[in-house]
């Protein structure tokens, strides 16, 4: 299956309606999330691949057995008006993964200065569209840096080859975890 | 079901504050702080400001004292009820009274809600309401007579009590034309009451709210939480606030209340834990 359209957004728990405050926390990513999976939609009505890490092993002692970031993608894919079906490999991928949590005193993880470093990098890459250096993304340090999601995205380094017009909307760590909202369209 | 207080209607899964303002030298809070009328108009300006929905204006302290005949209860609260009126078109205004004629006066004048404290002692009440499309508080006092002090009353079951009357009270509203939305029930903890009565009705208050007529509770610094912690006036908030917390979780849509912010804290909270209300913003593990 040749990969058509790509489109990333964070795994965060805060993007599902049952943990919506009467205030939003994070319009502006919400927004950002909305607009660029609309644009998948768009493109791949009829199927689409949800690409995400499993349940963490936490988790899954705590009894969880649907991943995240499938519920996310899921959810998001229908709420911006997605009929089709959801399958293993497709042409319009949707990929639910975000950077570190380790960006600062009040972050879920703590301070941890090698975040900057690692995040940029991932971020470079969903910029420039080069899916040769998420590939080599190094798993265990982003697990240190509570990046759990990072084997998603070297997952989306080996299924994409090839010249990569890429957009990045969005970019920021509003609660200490860097988000990204990235747009790719893939040559064929 | 939604209630319908005068021109004002609300959703089902609000809670509302109604905030008591006296028009009064003597009542046993304030002790007659709003007994003028700027003064008065302006503890209203602060609890509109502070998200009370509603007022409750008041010209007759309840516990007994200086006779206040019908013609001075209306010199006290019917031109101030057409000075807010005025004032705050969308504000919902109760008036605190038993007498069919002060009614009259005061819906005639904008008010929405009469708020019969002494449980239907003036029969021709609920006509006026029905006649003004105003709302009406259907209190249970134990059919005392209105102003006087409980002296060793007893009930086999005061719940069963409060709400065989009061919804027989809301009943007889309808039939005499009142908007079904526009009717509440009230067990009016201390009227009629010990503190023993009080707290039963408080811990039991699930059993009225499910008789599916909106409940009105006035907890307030009265003296249930005063004997029950030992506390005079002026000391009864945190016991206060206890007692609403209660309520709120059975299910009670107004609290008439002195101390509003500190209410309605409670209630959103309270609100929150029984799964009525989301959180005012959350974040915490869902980054």
């Amino acid at each position: 299956m040749t990969i058509e359209h790509v489109v990333v957004v964070p795994s965060a728990l805060v993007l599902l309606p049952e943990y919506a405050g009467l205030e939003d926390p994070i319009p502006e990513l919400r927004r950002a999330v909305g607009q660029a999976v609309s644009w998948l939609v768009e493109r791949h009505p009829d199927e689409v691949a949800v690409l995400s890490v499993g349940v963490r092993a936490d988790n899954v002692a705590r009894g969880v057995t649907e991943p995240v970031g499938a519920r996310i993608g899921r959810d998001l894919l229908s709420e911006n008006g997605f009929r089709g079906r959801l399958v293993e490999n497709a042409a319009g991928v949707l990929v639910v993964a975000n950077g570190t949590a380790c960006r600062g005193e009040k972050a879920p993880g703590h301070l941890d200065e090698r975040s900057f470093g690692y995040d940029d990098e991932i971020e470079d890459a969903l910029r420039s569209g080069s899916p040769k250096v998420l590939r080599d993304l190094d798993t265990a340090l982003g697990e240190e840096l509570w990046a759990h999601d990072v084997p998603a995205l070297r997952a989306l380094g080996e299924l994409v080859s090839g010249s990569v017009s890429s957009e990045l909307d969005y970019a920021a760590d509003p609660h200490g975890v860097k988000y990204w909202v990235a747009r790719w369209t893939c040559a064929s | 079901m939604t209630l319908k207080l005068g021109h004002r209607e609300f959703p089902d899964d609000t809670a509302l504050m109604m905030a008591i303002v006296n028009r009064t030298p003597d009542s046993f809070y304030d002790r007659g702080a709003t007994w003028a009328e700027d003064k008065a108009f302006d503890r209203v300006a602060e609890v509109v400001d502070q998200g009370a929905e509603i007022v409750d204006i008041g010209g007759i302290k309840a516990a007994p004292g200086v006779e206040v005949d019908a013609s001075e209860e209306r010199r006290r609260v019917v031109d101030f009820v057409a000075r807010v009126r005025s004032a705050y078109p969308d504000l919902v205004i109760s008036v605190d009274t038993w007498r069919a004629e002060v009614g009259r006066a005061v819906c005639a004048e904008g008010a929405d809600v009469l708020n019969d404290a002494w449980g239907g002692a003036d029969p021709a009440l609920v006509d006026v309401a029905a006649e003004h499309d105003a709302a009406i508080i259907c209190t249970h006092t134990g059919g005392v007579t209105p102003r006087t002090r409980p002296f060793r009353i007893e009930y086999a079951d005061v719940v069963a009590s409060a709400i065989a009357d009061t919804t027989a009270y809301a009943e007889r509203a309808v039939v005499a034309g009142v908007d079904r939305r526009s009717v509440v029930i009230d067990p009016a903890h201390d009227f009629g009451k010990n503190t023993f009565h009080s707290l039963e009705v408080t811990r039991r208050l699930g059993e009225m709210t499910a008789t599916g007529w909106p409940v009105l509770v006035s907890l307030s610094n009265k003296d249930f939480v005063g004997e029950t912690l030992d506390l005079p006036v002026g000391e009864r908030l945190t016991g206060t606030l206890a007692a609403t917390a209660v309520c709120a979780l059975a299910g009670a849509r107004i609290y008439r209340v002195h101390e509003v912010v500190e209410t309605r804290q409670v209630v959103d909270m309270v609100w929150s834990i029984a799964g009525r209300r989301p959180p005012r913003r959350a974040v915490r593990g869902l980054a």
